[in-house]
């Protein structure tokens, strides 16, 4: 059992066309998932569906024999500017989420702790956030949704607005930590790149008909080389159907 | 420091030209221009029977309690107006409306309904201040960015912890330049309360130098009105803005 996107579509009030078309879709639990396309093709609409901060206007979407109706913890959002909190410090923006759900204080701690030594912030906890940089505030976003143990993850475009190589580091760390971790993810991506890297499977969406283009399983072996032929290849055939010239 | 120095300029400049237009020139009577040396001598009159001590200190209360009272109503309208997509609509343009009228326009009513009483003051002041405080909450939470609502909600917030986690401290240095506003509103309002009353209070003793003729002791109520409202600002308000500011990396 997983994530099940059924016939899933939405349609904007305000706009023509519908956005996203009979979107059909299941992750598996532990699964890294990617959806990349060219910008303004849906990526984020898709996302928000799942997350439950917007409604389909058909199908629907089932998470582990549920269907969603709105948003909740079992599916943390992480989003492309960070969302933490500058009236907190960095520890008390990754227990957040734990205080939301009641988990006593010494729980809160020594999570909150583990998580921040998960992604190399331990020494930063008790800086306010407009004091770490971007990298750390994303790595910061990260050890916080982490915390609440969500089943699936979402995550938009997370390294978009960092620089290529902080973005880079990230990417791996964040593979690594799925890799220790064993969540599901769900990663937007506009970078074929981004996710032919993290990816079990691809899912690339036309850039006009808001439908998916292909569905692509990634099998490579981790850690994946970027300049390796096969991933050269991999990245040069879902641009292709990226940018909607195969079906 | 250069502001104690420009302060001390223009009260030089003030003696001079008393002294040109009133004792060279004869151009105006003495009871009808303040002096600095005049307020002075009433300043220390009044300081010394306490009078004036006494009046600044029952208007600081009045305007203190019309203000924690027009909090309380401001914020529950703003929350009303801010949640409710019908009152926004249809409450808020009224709410606007009403917010723009001068304080002295409340005093007939006032009088009407509470009498010359401290009840009427504290009307007025309620009333010039509570609906700019109404305002101000709707827009404060309406500016907070919509991520961090998101993000709670994606955590699992439900209504009440979305509003004492986020939207409470998101929007908190906004509030308290609303609420810096208001009370500028509320002390503005307390004085038009005041001059139409009889009790002691800072207004009534600006009527009395009125009826005295007392030219300096005018002044020197209108002075203290200033300061008093200049310290609340800078000393309170701003402070608290400052640091909120300061603590998110906002402060320049
Ligand atoms: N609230 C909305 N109302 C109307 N149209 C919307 C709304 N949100 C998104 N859209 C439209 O839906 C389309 C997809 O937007 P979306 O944000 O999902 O794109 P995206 O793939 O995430 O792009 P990007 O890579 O730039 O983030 C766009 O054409 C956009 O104009
Ligand atoms: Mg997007």
């Amino acid at each position: 059992m997983a994530l099940i996107l059924e016939g899933l579509g939405k349609h904007f009030e305000n706009s023509e066309e519908a956005t996203l078309h009979e979107i059909n879709l299941t992750i598996e639990t532990g699964e890294f998932v990617c959806i990349v396309g060219q910008s303004g093709c849906g990526k984020s609409t898709l996302l928000n569906l799942v997350a439950g901060l917007d409604k389909p206007t058909s199908g629907k979407i089932i998470l582990d024999g549920e269907e969603i109706t709105g948003p909740g913890a079992d599916r943390v959002v992480m989003f492309q500017e960070h969302g933490l909190y500058p009236w907190l410090n960095v520890i008390d923006n990754v227990k957040f989420g734990m205080k939301l759900a009641g988990i006593p204080n010494d729980v809160q701690e020594e999570k909150a702790m583990h998580y921040l030594k998960m992604v190399h912030l331990e020494e930063y906890k008790d800086y306010p956030i407009h004091q770490i940089s971007g990298g750390m505030r994303q790595r910061t976003a990260l050890a916080r949704a982490l915390t609440l143990d969500s089943k699936v993850l979402l995550m938009d475009e997370p390294f978009s607005a960092l620089d290529k190589q902080t973005s880079n580091i990230l990417r791996e760390e964040l593979q690594n930590i799925w890799q220790e971790t064993k969540r599901t993810i769900l990663f937007i991506t506009h970078s074929v790149e981004e996710a032919v890297y993290l990816s079990d499977r691809i899912v690339a969406l036309s850039p006009d008909t808001g439908k998916i283009a292909g569905l692509v399983p990634v099998t490579m072996p981790r850690p994946r080389h970027v300049y390796a032929p096969e991933f050269v290849e991999m990245r040069h055939q879902i641009l292709e159907i990226v940018r909607g010239k195969t079906i | 420091m250069s502001i104690i120095i420009f302060v001390v300029i223009l009260i030089a400049a003030w003696q001079f030209f008393y002294w040109l237009s009133v004792d060279m020139l004869e151009l105006c009577k003495s009871y009808a221009v303040p002096s600095p040396i005049g307020v002075a001598e009433r300043f220390a009159d009044l300081l010394s029977d306490g009078s004036l001590l006494k009046a600044t200190g029952n208007s600081l209360l009045r305007g203190i309690a019309g203000f924690a009272i027009a909090v309380i109503i401001g914020v529950i309208i703003g929350l009303l107006i801010n949640h409710f997509n019908y009152l926004q609509k249809n409450l808020k343009p009224i709410v606007l409306g009403v917010q723009t009228l001068p304080s002295v326009c409340w005093v007939p009513f006032s009088i009407l309904w509470f009498g010359l009483s401290t009840k009427a003051i504290l009307f007025v002041v309620i009333m010039g201040s509570a609906f700019s405080i109404a305002i101000s909450v709707d827009n404060a939470i309406k500016n907070i960015l919509p991520i961090y609502t998101k993000a709670a909600l994606t955590m699992g917030a439900n209504k009440k912890q979305l509003y004492t986690y986020v939207i409470f401290p998101a929007s908190l240095p906004e509030l308290v330049s609303g609420l810096k506003q208001g009370w500028s509103f509320a002390w503005r309002a307390l004085m038009a309360g005041e001059v139409m009353t009889t009790s002691i209070g800072l207004g009534q003793t600006l009527i009395m130098g009125r009826d005295l003729a007392d030219i300096n002791q005018v002044m020197l109520v209108m002075l203290v009105i200033v300061i008093v409202g200049i310290i609340i600002d800078k000393c309170i308000f701003s402070v608290i803005e400052k640091r909120l500011l300061k603590k998110r990396g906002l402060a320049a």
